[in-house]
């Protein structure tokens, strides 16, 4: 990877994570450089939630060692609405339905916060749901779909969709999805990938944690790591795909 | 130069994206956050909108053969109300307000939805509205 600090927009140095009392990341790096996808790939347990949880301040994770620099700033004190707030974005690998509150107004809602955090005037309904449309279309999503409450009674595909909606809208710089990919059929697959692949303007970083190689054909990253009790094991190029279909996860050696 | 019926048109097409008579509500609502206020001494028996369902103001001043708007409302609905038209009607040909026929508003799709109490205040505006105008044009053949 690049020896050049600027080309570094989220670094993950040596990380220690824990979730209750066990010890997950043991040690983590990484770094996202810029405009690049880069995929984690690794075996149950090792790790990879935990990851995308200890990047975006989940409570559930108690950070014990280590340090995460985003945009030159160190963010591991951060509350995960500051971290929102400034360009993260996490996909749910299983998003919450929360009966009660109108999808529309959860992500203007979440849009406007952010707009008035970068100084930018909101959206009001009209402009937000013009906005919307656009992204609706694209995604194969039902209009009705924005009046209903937030995922309630929407299928694996629509939350996952739904997901994906709202990261085009909140246009964050640095987009975490995890396990997009699970539980999609086909179409919710190419329509999911179709929506990422629409975000990628040279400057966003994507971190994309699967288990299958299937979304990668869509999406295309440029580094592969591999992730194995709590430590990326090995970095390279999108030809490790093919080698980790062959010959799974063991063959790799830290 | 925009006509009452350009921004009719803008509104028409923003009212068509919402699904619900509420949301459509809301989006008046959505409105009135943009509301301006007028300076107190603006504010008087002259100004006052007669048979509003809320203390309404509104002041008219005429320009180049164009009426000036400007407007104060006091509820939340008043100021969506108010801001919205005088979006419409506000920096308009004064031949164009005087020829404008306010059936046309039902374009928008909101009027049914307001009560018969706003509905009044709606008509309160016009008439206030078409007397600035009246009195821009007199103005104007008296020169």
């Amino acid at each position: 990877m690049s020896n050049n600090k600027n080309e570094k927009v989220l670094e993950i140095k040596d990380v220690h994570a824990k979730i209750g009392n066990k010890e997950i990341l043991k040690g983590l790096s990484l770094d996202l450089e810029p405009g690049k996808v880069h995929a984690i790939m690794g075996p149950n347990g090792a790790g990879k939630s935990t990851l995308s949880k200890t990047i975006v301040g989940h409570y559930d994770v108690e950070m014990s060692g280590g340090d995460i620099i985003y945009k030159g700033k160190s963010i591991k004190d951060w509350e995960p609405e500051e971290r929102a707030l400034e360009g993260i974005f996490l996909s749910f690998q299983h998003p919450v339905e929360i009966p009660g509150v109108n999808n529309a107004y959860f992500l203007r809602t979440a849009v406007n916060a952010k707009r008035k955090h970068e100084g930018k005037e909101e959206l009001n309904a009209a402009e937000f749901l013009r906005e919307m449309k656009k992204y609706l279309e694209l995604l194969g999503m039902k209009s009705d779909m924005i009046s209903r409450s937030l995922n309630e009674g929407f299928s694996g595909g629509e939350k996952k969709r739904n997901e994906i909606l709202q990261m085009m809208m909140l246009e964050p710089d640095v987009i975490i999805l995890d396990e997009i990919d699970s539980g999609l059929d086909i179409d919710a697959l190419r329509a999911v990938s179709e929506g990422i692949n629409r975000m990628k303007d040279g400057k966003r970083s994507f971190l994309v944690i699967t288990h299958y190689s299937r979304i990668l054909d869509y999406i295309e990253p440029d580094y592969i790591h591999v992730l194995k009790d709590g430590k990326v094991i090995k970095t390279a190029g999108p030809e490790l795909v093919a080698q980790l279909e062959e010959h799974g996860y063991d063959a790799i050696e830290e | 130069m925009e006509k009452i019926q350009d921004v009719l048109n803008r509104y028409k097409e923003d009212f068509d994206l919402f699904a619900t008579p509420n949301e459509k509500m809301e989006y008046i609502f959505d409105l009135g956050k943009k509301h301006s206020t007028l300076p107190e001494e603006a504010k008087n028996d002259d100004t006052f909108i007669h048979g509003c369902a809320s203390p309404a103001w509104l002041v008219g001043e005429c320009k180049d053969g164009k009426l000036i708007l400007k407007g104060e409302g006091t509820s939340e609905m008043a100021k969506g109300m108010l801001t919205l038209l005088l979006d419409i009607f506000s920096n308009k040909e004064v031949d164009d307000i005087l020829s404008f026929d306010p059936q046309e508003l039902g374009q928008l799709g909101i009027v049914e939805l307001l009560s018969p109490v706003r509905q009044q205040s709606l008509e309160a505006f016009i008439q206030k509205v078409y007397a600035y105008a009246k009195a821009c044009k007199e103005k104007e053949n008296g020169q």
